[in-house]
């Protein structure tokens, strides 16, 4: 067991895991109640466990949490508190999710984009993840007056 | 019965409101909670303002408040069903859409039941099957308030009321009250038999694009699958089966340290598919503080399993094969007999009668398509959280498409009254049909019964894929005849493909599996004399039904056949099926199709198309797809264009979102999608696999749908929507890789071997 201190959307919180390996994505969902982030592969293939770490896009799934200690982690639940980041506008307005269940990915990946100072078609050409409903028309869109 | 003014004078009958409730909810997917019910004697003395909701009917609740509630018993898995549902309530209710809130109902087992079977989601159905009955009781609900408005200011004449979002004026006097103020008078009169609908030349919702409802929570976080229920003091539990399907487990290994229990979990009766039989332990779960020490404490345990006798022979090469020698020798259905899988079924016509016709064409098309199984993979896996205390409750929380399955399986395993069991319908991470079965609900609920507490039970992905009920098989033996001006004087189609009713115990009749022969039966082509058949293969591999069913193998099928036809005759593909067709619906759709894709605009060298049309649920469906630089390993899809005749479009920029997202579904399965076997054991274990599209790879898809009918005839049926843009993909994309290439596509996926890369 070991008691580990992890930066969330701006706050710290003390986690006790019994394995130091265990990915962020499982300490994120199962100990912090942060369930935005979601499990989909477990092998780093489909991005929907995507978060920013330091602002780098991560996948959750496979990133130790101990290497997560010291280090601003942001989860879709972080990206604002009433869906005004301008990326969720976008979403919204171009009705882009249909089962929704990639997008929290799919919205870290945009903004980890922005944030690296990308826009437009430049976003859309940095997000890799999977979704399987067939949403990337509409992220396209979105993202292209981002 | 025709739709007319909203102000005609409304024929009424006094029957008991429980009547209108019971009569009109029958087969509506629309719920609403009992407790509600029962308090309905309660509620008529409710105050007029401030008090609690007054339910007006069984679907839809209006508040003193103004609120506006739909509760609704279907399942939400992206296809904006709910959304549309309101859409249509508020169009009739005469009410803003924005005022309508959908709440997720649940089933129940009350007699007679106010939801019936319709609770499923399955079929592309929701929306077309509630249009009509939706339509009526907003209408009726909305005269019901006027009534009331009528009776408090003592002036019968309809023709003096106006309604504008809620609001009844009455016209001479100004007087003007809302919805929300007339709910508790309205509520304690009698029920009219039918009240007439607002015009369809004064539409303003039905047929124009509306915000989806459930979007704002999905682009927050907040939106809560199933996977993301978190109970007080819950456990969790991880799926572990036996690898080889039919396997039973042979010990029971130790509890690993730090873990709560391992509990081994039995095939349920109605859950059992093929080589998994009833009473087979042919999983365990082991249960414990957290998914990631759960899921590796279950990897390290050691399990021994025995294996099925005939492990040897469950091997894709062998399926095929034997699907090959059933597509020429086969033996016929017999009323009454045991008819054992590998028996033939005649669906129409006459097979010596087309025979004969075949040869009289000036060319002979004989060819065999193969299609392989294919996994589900919704993005969320298949989870279910349970919270059982014996002889007490039994709470279930389930990313479902069949709650109402879910509630009888409930029942029937814990024993508990139907008071004591709760089924939470959460929003799925895709469904695709893999949702509709319960086997992974049957499996948390004797976890849940076992550890006495809640516990969230989750498969990871690979058990996702190894042990799903697979879209079936297919080998489908086509064969035509063709004369030189390009018709059809015979045709000669049989399918064989493992029975997706059959493994699920339906007693097959003469015409055998509905699901089967989808697609291929009924065909609106001249084709001279026909036979379609369909055989039953004999493969003991779990199948089910996989977005479109049994039209995701027969479109592939027949449009790749009419493609070698009007190829035999040096024929334009898109012409030879418009000579073909004498139906106008298929006719137009066919002609949206080719217009929107510029079938007759010259393409830049590399480039070609192919064209596919087909029906599902009740739609006619087209596709022009667009490719080009076709290698051994890959190719590029440049363009998809895809019209619809859906009959009845709700909400158009939602068909748009589905449509495209069909054909990203049928893409994946068309050039990758696959599971293959080995001595029982599924071969593609997750994503890195089982390749999909990611984004830089999408084509473009452009939408074309059939205008609405100027006044819509509700004895014609609408069409479906969700499955619809999957069918004909595959043949349409074959078609083109053809007029590339030369080479004619007959085994799918496309790049069977391809890969994604992780870990």
């Amino acid at each position: 067991m070991s008691q580990l201190t992890l930066n969330v959307n701006g706050q710290n919180h003390s986690v006790t895991v019994s394995d130091g390996s265990m990915p962020l994505l499982w300490v994120l969902r199962d100990l912090l109640g942060l369930t935005g982030t979601k499990y989909g592969c477990g092998i780093e293939v489909c991005g929907a466990c995507s978060v920013l770490i330091d602002n780098q896009v991560e996948h959750a799934c496979v990133f130790d949490v101990t290497s997560a200690v010291g280090k601003k982690i942001v989860t879709i639940e972080g990206l604002s508190p009433d869906r005004s980041h301008p990326a969720q506008q976008a979403w919204i307005e171009h009705q882009v999710p249909q089962c929704g269940y990639c997008q929290s990915g799919m919205l870290i990946c945009a903004a980890g984009a922005m944030k690296a100072g990308h826009h437009g078609a430049a976003i859309a050409s940095e997000i890799h993840n999977l979704c399987v409903c067939g949403t990337y028309p509409r992220i396209k869109q979105a993202v292209a007056k981002l | 019965m025709k739709t007319s003014s909203p102000l005609a004078p409304v024929p009424t009958q006094p029957l008991s409101r429980r009547d209108f409730l019971v009569r009109s909810a029958a087969g509506l997917t629309l719920s609403f909670l009992l407790p509600e019910f029962r308090g309905f004697t309660d509620l008529r003395a409710a105050p007029a303002s401030g008090g609690p909701a007054v339910p007006i009917n069984a679907w839809l609740t209006i508040g003193a408040d103004e609120s506006i509630a739909l509760t609704i018993g279907s399942s939400e898995m992206g296809q904006g069903s709910f959304s549309g549902l309101a859409q249509i309530l508020a169009e009739d209710l005469i009410v803003d859409y924005d005022r309508v809130i959908t709440v997720q109902g649940g089933p129940t087992t009350a007699v007679p039941a106010p939801i019936g079977t319709a609770i499923n989601t399955v079929g592309s159905g929701v929306t077309r099957s509630n249009f009509w009955r939706l339509r009526d009781a907003a209408a009726i609900a909305r005269e019901m308030l006027v009534q009331a408005a009528m009776n408090a200011l003592g002036d019968p004449t309809r023709a003096n009321y106006v309604i504008n979002n809620g609001v009844v004026t009455h016209v001479p006097s100004g007087s003007a009250q809302t919805y929300g103020q007339l709910a508790g008078a309205a509520a304690m009169l009698p029920v009219p038999v039918s009240a007439p609908l607002v015009p369809d030349s004064e539409f303003r919702l039905i047929g124009r694009t509306q915000l989806r409802k459930d979007i704002p929570a999905k682009v927050d976080g907040s939106a809560r699958y199933g996977l993301d229920v978190r109970l007080p003091h819950m456990v969790y539990g991880v799926v572990r089966h036996c690898p080889t399907f039919g396997g039973t487990l042979a010990a029971m290994p130790a509890k690993p340290a730090g873990m709560i229990a391992v509990v081994p979990t039995r095939v349920v009766a109605g859950t059992n598919r093929g080589l998994e039989a009833v009473n087979n332990f042919n999983a365990l779960v082991v249960v414990g503080p957290n998914t990631w020490d759960v899921w590796q404490a279950s990897k390290r345990l050691s399990v021994k399993w025995n294996l099925p006798s005939n492990v040897a022979s469950l091997n894709t090469t062998q399926f095929v094969n034997e699907a090959k020698a059933l597509a020429s020798v086969a033996t016929p259905y017999v009323a009454g007999g045991a008819n054992l899988p590998g028996t033939l079924y005649t669906v129409e016509g006459n097979a010596t009668a087309a025979n004969a016709a075949i040869y009289q064409g000036a060319a002979v098309v004989d060819a065999t398509y193969t299609l392989p199984y294919v996994a589900h993979a919704c993005m969320e896996v298949l989870n279910c959280t349970v919270d059982y205390v014996a002889g007490v409750k039994c709470d279930v929380y389930v990313p479902t498409q069949s709650a109402k399955s879910v509630l009888t399986l409930v029942l029937s395993l814990t024993g508990l009254s139907a008071s004591q069991v709760k089924v939470y319908t959460t929003y799925l991470g895709g469904g695709l049909g893999r949702k509709s079965e319960v086997d992974f609900v049957s499996q948390a609920v004797q976890v849940g019964m076992a550890v006495g507490r809640p516990v969230k039970v989750m498969w990871p992905r690979e058990e996702d894929f190894t042990h799903d009920q697979y879209r079936p098989m297919a080998v489908i033996h086509a064969k035509a005849g063709v004369k030189v001006d390009g018709s059809v004087t015979g045709w000669s189609y049989r399918n064989v493909s493992p029975s997706i009713l059959g493994q699920r115990g339906a007693v097959l009749g003469a015409k055998g599996d509905s699901q089967g022969i989808e697609g291929a039966q009924a065909l609106p082509y001249s084709l001279g004399a026909r036979v379609t058949e369909w055989v039953s293969h004999t493969a003991p591999i779990p199948v089910g039904f996989w977005r479109s069913v049994g039209a995701s193998l027969n479109t592939f099928g027949v449009e790749s056949m009419i493609d070698e036809l009007a190829a035999a005759t040096l024929a334009d593909p898109y012409q030879f099926r418009r000579n073909l067709l004498t139906d106008p619906r298929w006719i137009a759709v066919l002609d949206a199709a080719a217009n929107l894709g510029g079938w007759n605009t010259p393409l830049p060298a590399g480039r070609a198309r192919g064209i596919a049309i087909g029906t599902a649920f009740n739609s006619i469906v087209a596709e022009v797809v667009e490719i080009s630089a076709a290698t051994s390993t890959s190719l590029k899809v440049n363009r998809v264009s895809i019209a619809l005749d859906c009959y009845l479009a709700v909400n158009p920029g939602q068909i748009e979102s589905q449509l495209t997202g069909g054909v990203v579904h049928g893409l994946n399965a068309a050039l990758y999608g696959k599971q293959t076997f080995v001595g029982g054991v599924a071969q593609s274990k997750n994503f890195n696999a089982s390749r999909m599209i990611r984004m830089n790879e999408m084509p473009e898809v452009k939408v074309a749908l059939i205008p609405n009918p100027a006044a819509a005839d509700r004895t014609k049926p609408l069409g479906g929507v969700g499955e619809l843009g999957v069918p004909t993909f595959a043949p349409a994309l074959a078609n083109a890789y053809y007029k590339l290439t030369g080479v004619r596509l007959r085994s799918l996926p496309l790049f069977p071997n391809a890969t994604m890369g992780g870990l």
